[in-house]
């Protein structure tokens, strides 16, 4: 049975570095600037207050071992773990943080990842060979895996590529005003609708960038916060990780319309912080758009609507800024790039930011309560937090 | 007693116009178009493809043994053969061998075919052929040669046609070489070998006649090997078949000239078009001559409409649209970015039954079949309790992409052509993921149905890994 951290975690300190194609900084350099930004605002001191740390990057070629975290920060003789879940890595490293915070082991706790893709030269993602050793059974790119649903949700609801489409506009028009996104451009629907094909049915503008980037957060209990930064923290209210197929394309029962991981790990979480209607008792969410399709198959999954009506919410602009329910306030994947290991930890620093009234981007209006979901592997591992304002 | 029980074709669905070869290399248009195989195939490819159209409708585990012949083994140092027994699902301990280094090895591997039936040691034995030459890049044989694959199933009954006399005849001619070290087909002077090309032939076609206490006009067919079709009609003349009623037409309009495969792809066709009691002469030729008749039986009618042969198989064909393209097919210029080096033979060795045979596993505590075999049920979870079963050909697309940032065989996408991928669930219900091919960009749909292919994958470790692709049902 899963027990509850409901208002037994708290964030007091959040740090994320400009994501984009940064040339002139390598991972530690990055890691350094998230975790120091995170420990001031804390007001804690790294070498000195930290218990324990946990680091997430996906590619080893960010990092290895605890070293990822200990060789850049040059700190010595603590308890680090690192973590590697796909894409959902980053927030994997804060639920498992939140975990030793919960349990009294260890008092103060950083959560960090960081990628450096750029430096790879890959188009698109680099490969992972290591991970797919069988040399035969074919293998997809990310845009491809979710490309699959898209031609699913377009074929049995008859979704566009203008819907598409759409999440890009306002995605875009987002992160125009975060000062940190790697993209800070409006674009129109024709633009995106024009752009040159990644995987069909996916264009250009229906894929997140490869970026670097880094970002952190400190963690922990509620009777320590209000001692180190007085009323200004946020606490997690609920959070899950669920981990499916890594081949969902040879399930026969797999239906390309939505995600199991996504759907187990909000259930888990909405039920730790007792939600019963995130739509109504949430004030806004950061979802994964990895691609524009999966912004709008989580909508599905994170039970913001029914399955099918995804598309709608898009079209009846219910997800922009202005909207009923805000999704993706900062620009989202789409203009921040997904630096693999980071981005679980960018996201809760903005959800965490976005609860206590002080967005670097568009603030969500009387935002309190919100969560956000990472999404990694071919739909296989996701983690869902919710995080409120103290 | 030996006869053909069955036979087999195989031609690339690709094609190239010859006035295309003409306008990329300026030698005067020999009319018609090539076979060309796409850049996926290869002889062992295109022999499993002629191997399948040829006993799919039969029992394969009923085979002892495998002949492959080509001139174009995909490996020297390591059994071809093997590779395509695997891929047709045959028994372990079945017979193979690989005949190569002459253009009449198709039917050397007939006769040795024929040679250990008699002998009572095989039953059945299944002979494939399959030619990929790669002739000069802008010579006229660009022009000349086609790829193409073709089986005969051979065994200890009459069949569609009792396969009778044999007769050899060695001499080192001039004719066409290759050595180990070249990529391309060599020739000297053409004139010269047409002389003993048409000697040698001759020699030979009297001497099974006498053996056979036949003459020419006995036969209702007679088909051969030469160089290009001109050589072809005059040899025939030469000989006094004539060219009119007896002379099997040289496929050349729709498919070139295919190598060791060609002599026999003109006999499959012949049978295409026999009637019970015709005799039909096949003759192979390089270093040499081998020829030999069949007589067809009253079983000729019941074969015909089971299997695509050269007639399907002309029938269904895409035009390459340009030179550039056939370049690209038989990678006669670089363009692709650099490959990842390595891909693990040792798992490729371990997984060879879902890879080759492609089998999957059914699970004996629910019942559904997937893919690809593994310890424990995908579906109910259930641990050691499955049966490995041979797996649908056939099925139908749930949905597909056309990847650009990883292109096929998982080399880096170079943004030109597309890794077409699709989930398919076969007749069988099982679901798969395979790469599709015989395909461009926007021929793809939900719901199109598709069959597998064998083909080239990729060569990373330098080792060539074979593995079933999808292409939408060939007509």
């Amino acid at each position: 049975m899963i027990g509850s951290l409901k208002d037994k975690v708290a964030i007091i300190g959040t740090g994320v570095t400009k994501f984009g194609e940064i040339w002139d900084k390598d991972a530690e350099d990055l890691l350094v600037e998230a975790v120091h930004e995170a420990c001031n605002e804390a007001n804690i001191d790294p070498v000195k207050d930290v218990d324990g740390i946990w680091v997430a990057t996906f590619y080893t070629f960010s990092g290895v071992g605890g070293t990822a975290f200990s060789e850049p920060l040059k700190i010595f003789g603590k308890p680090v773990t690192r973590v590697e879940n796909y894409c959902a890595s980053g927030m994997d490293a804060i639920r498992n943080a939140a975990i030793a915070v919960a349990s009294g082991l260890y008092d103060i706790v950083i959560a960090c990842g960081v990628e450096k893709i750029l430096d790879q030269g890959a188009r698109g993602l680099p490969g992972v060979g290591e991970m797919n050793p069988q040399p035969v059974l074919p293998r997809l790119s990310a845009p491809a895996m979710f490309a699959l649903c898209a031609v699913r949700a377009f074929k049995v609801w008859g979704w566009t590529k203008e819907d598409l489409a759409k999440v890009a506009v306002k995605n875009h028009y987002n992160g125009y005003y975060h000062p940190k996104a790697h993209f800070r451009r409006k674009i129109d629907i024709e633009t995106a609708l024009k752009a040159p094909i990644i995987a069909y049915p996916l264009g250009l503008y229906d894929c997140c960038a490869v970026s670097d980037g880094a970002a952190a957060v400190v963690l922990t209990r509620p009777e320590i916060a209000r001692k180190l930064v007085g009323d200004e923290y946020a606490v997690i209210k609920g959070l899950g990780l669920a981990v499916e197929t890594a081949t969902p394309w040879l399930d026969p029962n797999f239906d390309f319309l939505g995600f199991p991981s996504t759907r187990k790990a909000a259930d888990m979480a909405y039920k730790m912080a007792g939600i019963e209607d995130p739509r109504k008792e949430l004030d806004f969410g950061i979802v994964h758009d990895c691609f524009t399709i999966t912004e709008l198959l989580d909508y599905q999954d994170m039970r913001l609507c029914k399955p099918g009506e995804g598309a709608d919410l898009i079209r009846e602009e219910v997800t922009t800024i202005h909207g009923d329910f805000p999704i993706n306030p900062d620009g989202g994947l789409k203009c921040f790039g997904h630096p693999i290991g980071a981005t679980g930890c960018r996201m809760v620093v903005e959800l965490t930011r976005q609860v206590l009234g002080r967005a670097e981007g568009l603030q969500v209006k009387d935002a309190e309560i919100g969560f956000a979901h990472n999404l990694g592997g071919p739909f296989s591992v996701a983690s869902v937090i919710i995080v409120a304002r103290k | 007693m030996v006869g053909i029980l069955s036979y087999g074709a195989y031609i690339p669905i690709w094609r190239i116009s010859r006035t295309e070869l003409s306008r990329a290399t300026g030698i005067p248009s020999m009319g018609g178009e090539r076979a060309v195989a796409g850049w996926d195939e290869d002889s062992i490819t295109m022999a499993v493809e002629a191997g399948l159209d040829c006993i799919s409708d039969l029992d394969v585990r009923g085979v002892d043994a495998l002949h492959f012949a080509t001139t174009t083994p995909p490996y020297i140092e390591k059994q071809n053969a093997t590779i395509i027994a695997s891929a047709l699902d045959l028994r372990r301990d079945v017979s193979v061998a690989d005949f190569t280094s002459s253009l009449r090895c198709g039917i050397t591997a007939i006769r040795a075919a024929v040679d250990a039936i008699k002998s009572g040691r095989c039953k059945r034995v299944l002979v494939t052929v399959a030619d990929c030459r790669l002739p000069v890049p802008g010579s006229a044989q660009e022009q000349i040669y086609g790829d193409a694959g073709v089986a005969f199933l051979l065994g200890k009954e009459r069949g569609i046609a009792e396969v009778k006399e044999f007769h050899v005849l060695n001499e080192p001619i001039l004719g066409t070489w290759r050595r180990s070290e070249d990529r391309y087909v060599m020739q000297f002077d053409p004139r010269a070998d047409n002389v003993v090309y048409v000697r040698v032939l001759s020699e030979t076609i009297k001497a099974l006649l006498e053996k056979a206490g036949l003459c020419l006009k006995d036969f209702s067919k007679i088909a051969f090997y030469a160089n290009d079709p001109r050589q072809y009609v005059r040899a025939a003349s030469a000989i006094g078949i004539d060219v009119k009623s007896q002379l099997q037409d040289f496929l050349f309009a729709d498919v070139g000239v295919t190598g060791a495969a060609h002599a026999l792809l003109l006999l499959a066709a012949a049978l295409e078009d026999a009637k019970p009691g015709d005799r039909i002469l096949c003759a192979g030729y390089g270093d040499g001559c081998e020829a030999f008749y069949v007589e067809v039986t009253d079983e000729i009618e019941s074969i015909n409409e089971k299997r695509r042969g050269v007639k399907g198989h002309i029938r269904s064909k895409k035009l390459l649209p340009t030179y550039e393209l056939y370049m690209d097919f038989k990678r006669l210029r670089d363009r692709r970015w650099p490959e990842p080096a390595k891909a693990s033979v040792v798992t490729y060795w371990r997984d060879e039954i879902f890879e080759l045979p492609f089998y999957g596993m059914k699970c004996k505590e629910c019942g559904r079949i997937t893919y690809p075999v593994a310890r424990v049920c995908r579906i109910c979870g259930a641990k050691d309790k499955y049966e490995i079963v041979k797996l649908a050909r056939r099925g139908k697309i749930f949905t597909y992409t056309y990847d650009f940032l990883l292109g096929p065989g998982g080399y880096p996408g170079d943004g030109v052509y597309p890794g077409i991928k699709a989930v398919i669930d076969l007749e069988d219900g099982t679901r798969v993921l395979l790469e599709v091919t015989d395909v461009l960009m926007g021929e793809l749909d939900v719901d199109m149905p598709v069959e597998v292919t064998f083909r080239l994958i990729h060569q990373k470790s330098d080792y060539r890994f074979y593995y079933w692709k999808a292409r939408p049902v060939r007509g």
